[in-house]
């Protein structure tokens, strides 16, 4: 029955592709959270318009990227093949998967499972970021062929990011001033990793200094802005790649209109799953009512910090440098530049210490390129299967940008040992050694400043 | 024309566009002629140029020349009425 089921769906789906199977998902799942029937039909059409033109938008930038990706090679023996669709481009195609939609649910149900059970304070608004669990689930079918299994590791992965969330809280609160709210995002996964380093960084007194960041900020901000980023490193590519001017100037500007639209396109997305999202948020809060949640939220509320946008510029440079150096690296970083992923948990783990940050994100980059390399494969085949990119032909697609890499990679990979490949499981071991020193410091420390803080108030109520 | 409001967020995606979403889904019921549009940060003052509120997801010290309104709120739900009538204020007020 199930296997007749999901021979009909796989037929489906390759004759129409995801840009309109996932939009008649998408309306019965409207229609099911009560959404009147046209604004629920006008979102799924609108999902359809993200899919294709992302799809447009992808086999466009290949167009660009992969010519003078060759040239670069035949010029300079530089091999780059992977082309970096950054992660506008992850999350259509991990939208595209079929089961793609059954991860709301999961999630919701995880939520509340560990609401009532008291194992958690945070509740997850961050709907939208329900494809980096889709990501994740998708290695996992990748590597062992069993969607329920996927399904297990996303939902472990639900819960690090619940545990994650209520840990980061109260630093989070005091870093953005803003109550009730933290970040329930996989890219925090990244501090597991760069926690341990921080520790001994710390010890390094010269690097405990603030830097004027705001002023800073100002003057290299410009380079940040998607279009004159994407002009610059798509000149950047056409010198490399030996072209003469004219080229390299249209390189330039064809470069930059990628980089502008693909948030432009993606947008489209979050518009048409927002009704769906707003309803399990609502359902949430009346759920709750009388209990106080602290809500999980994407990454941008931190984005007041201008250590996070220095951080994230410094490593557009670093990025593309160590592309070109690092043996085995095979992307040629793109839209997955502007690199937030590595630059939050960097912010988190050092409190917005700039110049430990620095370090950090530099020691970040060869991990991002890598674990963009190893992905290629497999994002590339679901890619060309569902139809989320069209004519993207001989030539991969991954991202230089894949949040929490080391946790994606090491839950998407680890069950290769079936294939009597370890090397995701020990990397999968390092990353959980990570996260417990750090789950178990930042608890200590937690516990300490309460101490403290009862301490405070006992000699104040003294001394009054 | 209806009166532009801009959210902004750190691509212009997710976050801000949920805000976006959801308010112009409350002006739309309440038949107010405006439009919330989500932008990238790090263009933003590029866009706030004729806009009647500057929805922020983000507290930075910075001083805008145009209302403020927290958008956490439309996130969260506290604090939401509030400053949706402070919305309505700006949007009532706007000279263009």
């Amino acid at each position: 029955m199930l296997d007749a089921a999901n021979a009909w769906v796989q037929g489906f789906l390759s004759s129409v592709g995801a840009a309109v199977f996932v939009p008649i998902i998408m309306i019965i799942m409207g229609i099911i959270v009560r959404m009147k029937v046209k604004d629920a039909i006008s979102a799924g059409i609108l999902l359809g318009v993200a899919f294709t033109g992302m799809s447009m938008l992808i086999s466009y930038m290949s167009g660009i990227i992969q010519p003078v990706g060759q040239a670069m090679l035949t010029r300079l023996g530089i091999d780059l093949p992977i082309i970096d669709g950054g992660w506008t481009t992850m999350a259509a195609i991990a939208w595209s998967w079929p089961y793609a939609i059954l991860m709301f649910p999961l999630l919701i149900v995880i939520n509340i499972i560990m609401l009532m059970l008291n194992k958690t304070e945070t509740f997850n608004a961050d709907l939208w970021n329900v494809w980096g669990k889709i990501f994740t689930a998708i290695g996992v079918v990748a590597v062992t062929g069993s969607v329920p299994l996927a399904f297990v590791i996303a939902a472990i992965q639900i819960v690090f990011e619940l545990k994650t969330a209520d840990l980061f809280k109260d630093e989070i609160y005091e870093l953005t001033g803003i109550p009730g709210v933290t970040c329930t995002h996989k890219m925090v996964f990244l501090s597991a990793i760069f926690y341990p380093i921080d520790k001994l960084l710390r010890k390094i007194p010269a690097l405990d200094k603030q830097a004027d960041a705001a002023a800073l900020k100002e003057k290299v901000g410009i380079f940040a802005e998607n279009h004159v980023l994407g002009f610059i490193i798509g000149c950047l590519f056409g010198v490399m790649g030996g072209y003469d001017v004219p080229a390299i100037l249209t390189l330039g500007i064809q470069a930059a209109m990628c980089l502008t639209l693909f948030p432009v396109i993606s947008k489209y997305f979050m518009e048409s799953l927002s009704p769906i999202s707003e309803a399990v948020s609502d359902y949430m809060h009346k759920k709750f009512a009388d209990k106080q949640l602290v809500v999980g939220l994407d990454w941008p509320f931190l984005g007041g910090s201008n250590e996070i946008w220095l951080a994230v510029i410094y490593s557009i440079p670093i990025t593309v440098l160590f592309s070109f150096l690092l043996p085995g690296n095979g992307l040629l970083p793109f839209a997955g530049i502007v690199n937030i992923a590595l630059a939050v948990p960097a912010y988190l783990v050092t409190r917005g210490n700039l110049p430990r940050m620095i370090i950090l994100c530099t020691l970040g980059v060869p991990i991002f390129l890598y674990v963009g390399t190893a992905f290629a494969p497999f994002v590339t085949t679901l890619a060309n299967s569902t139809g989320a990119v069209a004519n993207l032909g001989t030539s991969m697609i991954s991202n230089s940008c894949i949040d929490g890499p080391v946790f994606t990679y090491a839950f998407a990979e680890f069950l290769d040992v079936i294939h009597g490949n370890f090397f995701p499981m020990i990397i999968l071991v390092i990353w959980l050694a990570g996260y417990f020193f750090m789950y178990r410091d930042l608890k200590k420390e937690a516990t300490a400043k309460k101490l403290a803080d009862a301490a405070n108030e006992a000699a104040d109520i003294a001394t009054e | 024309m209806p009166v532009k409001v801009v959210v902004a967020c750190g691509s212009g995606v997710a976050t801000s566009q949920t805000v976006a979403s959801k308010v112009n889904r409350m002006l739309k019921a309440d038949k107010i002629n405006a439009e919330v549009e989500a932008v990238d940060l790090k263009s933003v003052d590029r866009h706030l140029k004729g806009a009647a509120a500057y929805i922020t997801i983000v507290r930075d010290k910075r001083e805008y020349p145009l209302p403020v309104i927290d958008g956490i709120a439309f996130l969260t739900g506290v604090g939401q009425k509030e400053q949706y009538a402070k919305l309505l204020d700006a949007i009532k007020n706007f000279k263009g």
